[in-house]
């Protein structure tokens, strides 16, 4: 397999490395990096486990080559903490019960901060709208849902 | 000291979760560890191995080893867990037979294991997966019990003539019949007999996490596995037997669990996991599922015939009930005398019947096994009961309501389990609270008379379910309460949270009956070697059996405590009370001894040098408890469903769904909400959306998130959750259980509200907008026509064939 360097820019750090070419963004982070927090769900862009941002909107890390990825803004779950303080939207999913088995939950959190980030008030109809395709099996979305309203809530304040 | 049962509090493995450090099987990593491949049959359902070729595969480099089935143990097991607790003797009265290789030779389904690959990376492992060569015979291909019970078909299992895996056996249900009284001879008393046959779907758990199992045989010569299992002891049990190494040889410890819903009931791929290692000793060796490979590997619900019959009185009064279940059961036995008979149980719980009786049977056929989904068969008789029940009401013209708040079984009641009547039942309050939040009588009146395109209908559909399977398995749960020095807890469990929050609720049972706060006492969980024997997460059964067994363990950590603090107080335990950490005399509270100096001294008792005494009560307390429950106190539980149907489309919104339940207590409220939400999702898509569909040919075609069809976010509709309290006498703080129930009800309501709204009874689920339209077409809107059985599919008698 041929190989490329790549640096990529992961939660604020510098990372130079050479990967074969077709090595994805979602294995380069899990193994190579040890970022575990981002989950392979499906491999196949379906469920959003992987989702992560890049230049701050949300990508499938498992359908992103890392090649692709390198020198943009890449942020994970394991950055969205600032010195020990969990961001809002990660406060909220605590606060809410929006939390079962936990598997969906960072790819859940990064879409929702994505949202929040472009739009700081949406509508319950918005919110569904853009958690398609972040599939959770255990909360029905119910309680997600009232995480999101809640952490918008609480950044507007 | 304020009471912490029933606080709204945050989980306590919600932060660890929300910041992505929880750690599941997959986000292990130990040093030199090798990848397990496990090559499939993903060209077959049913065929032999002629000939397999791994020469390829064992040259290529980064390729440990390859194994063959000969490389193995040539011992068959079943990946299922509940055999090991039927009394002895029971397991051959049913027939049960172990069927199952880890690598086989007959392929009795899709995904069967051929072969393992252990190589250095994942990558490698998979390159030379694709060099295995498999030479396949080809056989017939059997998608039901109807076509696997022709007389020239092949017996799948030498010991099962006619493929007929399981029926209840004559010797203890004669007539191979569970119920009482002859509900056939009744008939004739009944005013009015509905009855069809049901088509009930082969729906998936859909768990999000990819099955990841990792094996280590340590230099000790035990076997050690990381395993996401909900039932981590008795998967202890059956790896020690398919080994044949002791238990003590064999440990499990238990990972974040990220999602079961009962796919992780028994065994999956733990049994290759462990075989690769035991090849490679010293050596862990992880084994992953792609997704495609869990769709026709892991287990389904059951699906297949589900034909019922009801008379009912004029006056709606219940006369009989006859139900027989015929399910497609897949390759394998695993569950074929478990599921499809609780399935009936489930029926016989619920209504005043003079009679009622139900038959099952299991046939194996070449779809992916069946096994254990939420639910256990209760989904599936809910849609059929409920739905023929408002046929009934609706020819009668009955308030569904009114009905069933009328004729459902309540306590003292005989149960689910004929013997066991019901020890509590606040399903009136369930059906009052529920009506009243959703608006059953303004919503009735309102949509009775509708023009346009667009219809709305209005559902209820009530059940029973179980806390713990007693007296059909022994539920037992086994705690250690360690309390340290300072006065804090450690929980010592093999109790499994599969993500549902029992973990929190265990806690603050522990905390509330210890009198400590909630950050004083620990959960130390899925550490086989530490704890006692649990027989794991199924039935709904954790904060009913387990939560007791902490309960009582807590409770002789307190006995300890007063024993201590009665020596060094000088008077009878009995004299003692426990007031805020304090151990005061009853009768002169400023007399007192500190828990925490109990406990304290209980560690470093000493030897005072000038007097020579002993300085406080020595010995560490442990409080333990071997907990057997004695009950199943069922939770019973209302559901409402109003859906709009658009009449040009066939397409369905559901509109609003209000749940309410029968907790007894809610130990941790958001929770029990959660379980009723999460399953209201699984619910409506078993009755509306989801269905596994396989070709001619036994291959399974939708085996993914986009074309397996999930209600998404927008698809959900306004849930609301009412937690009705009114305490059970045995369950811990008045606690019955909701694990499984959120989904059950689900599926009659909005069964009965599509019914509602266009007058025509769909029998076979799921419910698709194609059905609907062609429906309303056919036979026009509120036409009440009777569908044949598997109306709307490619293949009527096969309807998941697509």
């Amino acid at each position: 397999m041929k190989t490329c360097d790549i640096t990529l820019f992961v939660n604020k750090e510098n990372y130079s490395m050479t990967i074969p070419v077709n090595r994805t963004l979602l294995q380069v982070l899990r193994d190579d990096l040890g970022l575990m927090g981002t989950k392979y769900g499906c491999g196949t862009g379906e469920c959003g486990s992987c989702t992560v941002l890049m230049d701050d909107k949300p990508i499938l890390a498992c359908l992103t080559l890392a090649a692709l990825a390198s020198r943009e803004k890449i942020i994970t779950i394991e950055g969205l903490e600032e010195d020990g303080i969990l961001h809002p939207v990660q406060e909220a999913f605590i606060e809410k019960n929006a939390v079962q088995c936990g598997f969906c939950t960072p790819g859940m959190i990064m879409k929702s901060t994505a949202l929040l980030a472009k739009n700081s008030t949406p509508t319950e109809a918005e919110i569904k709208g853009y958690l398609e395709g972040n599939i959770c099996r255990c909360t029905g979305y119910v309680k997600i849902i009232d995480a999101v309203q809640y952490a918008s809530k609480q950044m507007n304040r | 000291m304020a009471s912490i049962i029933g606080k709204r509090i945050p989980k306590i493995d919600a932060k660890a979760k929300v910041t992505g450090r929880a750690v599941y099987a997959g986000d292990l990593k130990f040093p030199g560890m090798l990848y397990g491949k496990i090559v499939r049959c993903m060209e077959y359902a049913h065929a032999r191995v002629l000939n397999l070729d791994t020469s390829e595969a064992q040259k290529f480099p980064g390729v440990v080893k390859v194994l063959s089935p000969e490389d193995v143990t040539q011992k068959k097991y079943s990946n299922w867990v509940i055999d090991l607790f039927y009394p002895k003797g029971f397991a051959e009265l049913v027939g049960d037979v172990e069927d199952q290789s880890i690598f086989t030779k007959y392929v009795r389904h899709q995904g069967d294991a051929i072969c393992g690959i252990i190589a250095k990376t994942e990558e490698i492992a998979e390159a030379a997966a694709r060099l295995i060569k498999v030479e396949y015979e080809a056989l017939p291909v059997y998608h039901t019990a109807a076509q696997a019970r022709k007389e020239d078909a092949v017996q799948i299992d030498p010991g099962k003539p006619g493929n007929l895996a399981f029926q209840l056996p004559e010797q203890v249900f004669p007539g191979n019949t569970y119920g009482w009284g002859d509900a056939e001879a009744l008939m004739k008393e009944a005013d009015l007999v509905v009855e069809d046959t049901f088509y009930v779907p082969k729906v998936k758990q859909c768990q999000m996490e990819n099955h990841t199992y990792i094996s280590l045989y340590d230099d000790e010569g035990r076997m050690n596995c990381w395993t996401s299992t909900q039932m981590p002891k008795p998967v202890q049990t059956k790896i020690s037997n398919l080994f044949e190494i002791p238990m003590s040889k064999v440990k499990i410890n238990q990972t974040t669990i990220g999602g079961a819903f009962g796919v992780k009931l028994g065994m999956i791929m733990e049994p290759e996991a462990c075989a690769m290692a035991m090849s490679v000793p010293g050596k862990h060796v992880m084994v992953s599922a792609l997704r495609e490979e869990d769709w026709v590997m892991s287990e389904s619900r059951h699906p297949g015939e589900y034909s019922i019959k009801v008379g009912l009185k004029k006056d709606g009064t219940p006369v009989a009930c006859t139900a027989n279940f015929l399910t497609n059961g897949g390759g394998y036995y695993s569950h074929a005398s478990g599921a499809p008979a609780v399935a009936g149980t489930w029926i016989i719980g619920m209504y005043k019947f003079q009679a009622c009786n139900f038959k099952c049977q299991r046939y194996y056929t070449n779809q992916m096994n069946c096994g254990a989904y939420r639910g256990y068969g209760n989904p599936q008789s809910n849609f059929v009961l409920e739905q023929i029940i408002d046929r009934g009401l609706k020819k009668l013209d009955i308030d569904p309501v009114d009905w069933r708040k009328k004729w459902h079984k309540t306590t003292g009641d005989d149960g689910w389990m004929l013997g066991v009547p019901y020890s509590s039942c606040a399903l009136d309050a369930c059906l009052d609270q529920g009506a009243e939040a959703f608006g059953w009588v303004k919503k009735k009146e309102a949509y009775k008379t509708q023009t346009g395109t667009k219809r709305r209908g209005i559902g209820v559909a009530v059940m029973n379910h179980t806390s713990g399977a007693f007296p059909f398995l022994h539920e037992h749960s086994t705690c250690t309460v360690k309390l340290n020095e300072d006065a804090s807890a450690e929980i010592i469990t093999s109790a499994s949270d599969l993500g549902t929050g029992a973990h929190t609720a265990l806690q603050q049972i522990a905390a509330e009956t210890l009198g400590f706060d909630m950050d004083k006492v620990h959960m130390k969980v899925g550490d086989s070697d530490a704890a006692g024997y649990d027989i794991g997460a199924h039935a709904s059964r954790t904060i009913y059996v387990s939560g007791t067994a902490v309960l009582k363990a807590c409770n002789d950590a307190l006995d300890q405590i007063l024993e201590k603090a009665a020596i060094s107080l000088e008077t009878d335990k009995e004299a003692l009370e426990i007031i805020d950490l304090k151990v005061c005399v009853k009768t002169d509270p400023d007399t007192f001894i500190s828990v925490e100096q109990i406990c304290y001294e209980g560690v470093n008792a000493f030897i005072d040098g000038a007097t020579g005494q002993r300085i406080g009560v020595p010995g560490q307390i442990q409080g333990y408890s071997s907990h057997y429950a004695e009950h199943n106190s069922p939770p019973f539980g209302a559901c409402f469903v109003e859906v709009e149907v658009d009449t040009q489309t066939g397409e369905v919104k559901v509109i609003e769904v209000v749940s309410s339940h029968d907790i007894g207590k809610a130990i941790h409220p958001p929770s029990v909400e959660g379980q009723l939400e999460g399953g209201v999702q699984q619910g409506l898509g078993m009755a509306l959306t989801e269905e596994t569909y396989y070709n001619e040919q036994g291959l399974c075609v939708n085996g993914n998130f986009t074309d397996y069809q999930m209600f998404g976010p927008s698809d959900m509709p306004v849930c609301k959750s009412i937690l009705v309290e009114e305490p059970d006498p045995i369950g811990p703080y008045g606690a019955k259980s909701c694990g499984e129930s959120g989904l059950v009800a689900p599926t009659g309501a909005a069964g009965n509200a599509i019914y509602d709204a266009v007058g025509i009874q769909f029998t076979g689920a799921p419910i698709t907008p194609e059905k609907i339209l062609k429906a309303i077409k056919e036979f026009g809107l509120d036409s009440d026509a009777i569908l044949p059985f598997g109306y709307g599919c490619k293949d009527g008698g096969i309807p998941n064939l697509k």
